[in-house]
């Protein structure tokens, strides 16, 4: 089957794409598209001594030519609103747009951080409340806000660590335990923490090996870093045992929590043993990820590890809220604000809107969905590791290399059939991964008709049909790009 | 529940597919003992779409805001103008629930924004190239800072005691894990400003970077040619902080200083104030070192069929290539604000850009002109904030108390972000925001209290 054919069946990109030259290729002068208020007066004569001398040369358009170029841009973009996107480990759920709204009114979005405390306790209200509710689902006993993505949440939670095993005495504790499937900003946070990270090789399972972790804990071992569910997918069922070792080896476990979409209302981490977890809210609490950002990784505690907590912190004082700033045994400052809060505001409606009786429907239907793709993927695509999944499931392209075809043609392929492509290339763990996240906000249509579009390229392997999964895409408005020579003489800024 | 589209059938439906009967066989694999019991969780009970507004709305009215006062408070946040325009694009589906561009066939728009955002930032800031942004101000300083410390190969980073002291701890925090040496020189009494002269004699050979802010936390702006100077006499880098990225289509940029990395906020623009987030943080750095840069940058290339697209480039230097080797481990970045600058530097253009910052310091320029004899401000030259002196607290505070009676919210006392002055100054500042009358109100409340 062409491509062609298959437009009635699959949302495939279509209709009318317009180009649109970048900003600084519009052919006139600088238009005024501002009315601006304020004084209109004079400056100071000092700092006239300062006035920049050549323009910075910033074109500016009208507003009806602002409009029309950033909405254009904006449809050559995939999205969660425009369709499918079962990025492995990435939780692309459904965005409400109440929590758009809410978090736009005047009194949330135009307050300065550096008000006087009363002036703003509205606010602090919610984000106390907040805090309440990620330690209640995730089982610990504290929490920071602050931390303005997962990666950070990391770093922080290695600090706590640090700050921990140092109050113990135990400044030597360096080696930080990372599995060979662990998300790459694992080591690279430990390494900013001024910790060494060693690998531990995954069992045949996809799980962590008891016997490897046996092997490398020292009396050197500061933490453990681990992903649970992992991100093959499985669920470490040994978590118990695995926690406990640690702690008897003097070291203390640390919870990457990207797949916590897995676990919401139905297990909860700190019930596990792990002693700290970061959440990251654009995923498992539905903040949209707007391109790249902006998210927040709050980071909830143990009493092992609550007294070393960032500040600034909120903390509640009868019916009054207040930002606590200074604390000997805390871990410092990680950042110039009290948090992302907008995004954290989006997670206090996405939260309130489930409440205790529906929350544990989120990780229920997440881990339907990915069982169910599983499920109907498994005869046409290699499965590394068998048994049930969560949130995720994890297939390869072994099946369809002896066709020539690898994952990255299967992923060209799914873009040309409107969907876009699951995580590819990892974990790193297996050959050729493919990681498949559906989420909880997708209909069975939508997963049937995905479904089909991987079987149908899997026959298309099969019957040799291959080079229309070597040219895809042809469907966007741009076909595969030149990444190696994007990389080889760079060019990150454009030059009249 | 309005979010999941099963119905009860769908779910048996596909139950049953696998051979399953109930949900918790979906969870056989984690162990019982840490199942919750349904209904276990002590949160309260779903609130309808109506009841979060309510809910939402009576907190928003619980707080003061710029909506409904007068704001002289700076410190790194801005009350700027910001263009319906602005929050109408970010709003678009396209680019709010869009991931970070992995796929650039499918992503283009977020690409070429982004492109475009690299290149205006670049311009104003006067420097080589930019960044996809980082969270904010004061983790780009921190990551500047090591930064500095790849390039160099060395580790002693000098840091202005006239840099914002929240950029400061936060720097100092991120390097005090590491091997390697933080010194903040602290500046000469209560002039609030920056004493080059105690800089560049901090400065010795095993020096990576010097730290500074400019216009700095006090709102001084100064020249730094002699601090170049310095640091091309030691071999170390110029790195400059910057909290307001307006000021560059008024005074000279970093670039135009000479700094080799420059980093800051670019919350100013297009980005509401939001009770400290999410910001933007802006860094940027000479062309030479960009292979030693933090973070996503995208870059220009060509298609299958030779047309001009984009992709996320460099990815060598990040965290899913080189894992612990990472020139950072920053991966969220803060996407969607350099949408929101983008937007927002389009509309105002040179013209649209310089008229911002000319009416916020000529807003100052009036207000420091206007002020009661018995009330000072820091000498020199300034952007649009500056430090005001009381003959003591008690008149300070009493001053505060007759600003807030009219609405107005006059300055952030000092000494709650750097505790080492006294507690008798406020750093004030003024935006295009500020009208005239909002400076006579101001002005009437002090002679109330002075």
């Amino acid at each position: 089957m062409s491509v062609d054919d298959t437009l009635n069946t699959y949302s495939a990109v279509g209709g009318i794409q317009h180009e649109e030259p970048l900003l600084f290729e519009h052919a006139h002068e600088s238009a005024e598209a501002i009315s601006l208020p304020g004084v209109q007066g004079d400056i100071s004569d000092e700092l006239k001594a300062f006035a920049r001398k050549k323009p910075a040369n910033i074109p500016g358009l009208s507003e009806p030519e602002t409009v029309r170029h950033f909405v254009r841009m904006s449809q050559w973009n995939h999205s969660i609103e425009t369709g499918f996107y079962p990025l492995g480990s990435c939780t692309m759920k459904y965005n409400p747009r109440v929590n758009e709204q809410v978090v736009r009114l005047s009194g949330l979005a135009n307050i300065h951080p550096d008000q006087p405390v009363d002036s703003v306790q509205g606010v602090l209200a919610l984000l106390h409340e907040l805090q309440t509710w990620l330690c209640e689902i995730a089982g610990f006993s504290d929490v920071t806000l602050q931390p303005a993505a997962g990666a950070h949440g990391e770093l922080v939670g290695l600090m706590m660590i640090r700050s921990c095993l140092d109050a113990r005495g135990q400044q030597h504790r360096k080696k930080v335990l990372v599995p060979d499937s662990a998300h790459g900003t694992n080591p690279a946070s430990a390494a900013l923490c001024g910790m060494h990270c060693v690998e531990l090789k995954s069992g045949a399972d996809g799980r962590i090996d008891l016997e490897e972790l046996k092997k490398h804990l020292d009396g050197d071992v500061a933490a453990l870093m681990m992903t649970n569910p992992n991100t093959a997918g499985a669920f470490e069922s040994d978590i118990k045992e695995i926690c406990q070792l640690v702690h008897d080896a003097g070291g203390l476990v640390y919870g990457d929590g990207a797949n916590l979409n897995a676990l919401v209302g139905v297990a909860r981490p700190g019930d596990m043993g792990i002693d700290c977890l970061h959440i990251n809210v654009h995923k498992t609490f539905s903040t949209p990820h707007g391109g790249g950002g902006p998210g927040a990784g709050p980071v909830v505690v143990n009493d092992t590890l609550a007294p070393y907590l960032p500040v600034p912190r909120i903390v509640k004082e009868g019916d009054d809220y207040r930002i606590e700033t200074q604390d000997e045994q805390s871990c410092g400052t990680i950042l110039g604000s009290i948090g992302q809060v907008g995004v954290l505001l989006r997670a206090h409606a996405y939260i309130a809107a489930f409440g205790a009786n529906h929350l544990h429907k989120i990780s229920q239907d997440a881990v339907l969905n990915a069982n169910y793709v599983l499920h109907r993927l498994k005869d046409a695509y290699h499965v590394p590791f068998e048994g049930l999944c969560k949130h995720e499931c994890l297939l390869t392209d072994e099946y369809q290399n002896k066709h020539g075809v690898k994952t990255l043609d299967i992923a060209k392929q799914l873009i040309d059939l409107g969907f876009h492509p699951m995580t590819v290339y990892f974990p790193l763990i297996v050959h050729g991964a493919m990681l498949i996240e559906p989420t909880e906000t997708e209909s069975k249509a939508t997963l049937d008709s995905f479904c089909d579009a991987m079987l149908e390229i899997a026959a298309q392997c099969k019957a040799g049909d291959t080079q229309v999964l070597h040219d895809a895409p042809i469907k966007p408005i741009r076909r595969r790009l030149d990444e190696t020579q994007a990389a080889r003489k760079p060019v990150l800024v454009w030059s009249d | 529940m309005r979010f999941l589209p099963h119905t009860d059938t769908d779910r048996n439906a596909m139950l049953e597919s696998m051979g399953m009967n109930t949900m918790s066989d979906l969870f056989a694999d984690i162990p019982k003992e840490f199942h919750l019991e349904q209904d276990s969780l002590h949160l309260p009970d779903a609130l309808s779409e109506a009841a979060i507004v309510r809910k939402f709305t009576q907190a928003s009215e619980q707080n003061r805001h710029a909506g409904n006062t007068r704001c002289f408070l700076g410190g790194g946040t801005y009350h700027h103008f910001v263009p319906a325009v602005v929050d109408y694009v970010i709003s678009r589906g396209e680019f709010l629930t869009a991931y970070t561009p992995y796929q650039p066939e499918i992503a283009q728009g977020t690409l070429q924004t982004l492109f475009e955002f690299q290149t205006m930032v670049a311009r104003l800031t006067g420097m080589d190239v930019s960044n996809a942004s980082m969270y904010e101000a004061a983790t780009a300083t921190a990551e500047a800072a090591l930064m500095a410390r790849r390039v160099t190969r060395k580790s002693r980073i000098v840091m202005a005691g006239s840099v914002n002291p929240r950029y400061r701890s936060v720097t100092q925090n991120y390097l005090s894990r590491l091997e390697g040496e933080y010194v903040e020189v602290a500046m000469d009494g209560e002039g609030f400003g920056t004493d080059i002269n105690n800089i560049i004699a901090a400065i010795d050979e095993k020096t990576a970077c010097v730290i500074v802010q400019y216009p700095d936390f006090y709102g001084s702006v100064y020249d730094l040619a002699p601090l170049r100077a310095a640091c091309d006499a030691a071999k170390c880098l110029m790195v400059v902080a910057f909290s307001d990225a307006t000021a560059f289509a008024l005074i000279e940029s970093p670039g135009d200083m000479g700094a080799d990395i420059a980093v800051g906020s670019g919350q100013s623009l297009g980005i509401p104030m939001g009770f400290g987030g999410p910001h933007l943080g802006l860094f940027t750095c000479k062309q030479k070192y960009v292979r030693q840069m933090p973070g996503r940058v995208c870059g220009m290339t060509f298609d299958a069929d030779g047309k001009r697209g984009f992709v996320l480039t460099l990815s060598t230097r990040e965290q899913h290539i080189r894992r612990e080797k990472a020139t950072s481990n920053i991966c969220s970045n803060q996407g969607l604000m350099c949408t929101a600058a983008a937007t927002y530097m389009t509309l105002m253009g040179d013209e649209g850009l310089k008229a911002v910052a000319q009416r916020s310091a000529a807003a100052l320029h009036k207000l420091i002109s206007s002020l009661p004899a018995s009330v000072s401000a820091a000498q020199g030259a300034h952007f649009h904030e500056t430090v005001l002196s009381f003959s003591s607290q008690a008149i300070r505070d009493l001053f505060l108390q007759e600003a807030r009676k009219r609405d107005i919210f006059a300055g952030i006392p000092l000494e709650q972000l750097d505790d080492a002055v006294e507690h008798k100054h406020l750093l004030v500042t003024t935006t295009e925001m500020i009208e005239a009358a909002d400076i006579q109100d101001y002005i009437a409340a002090l002679e109330v209290a002075v």
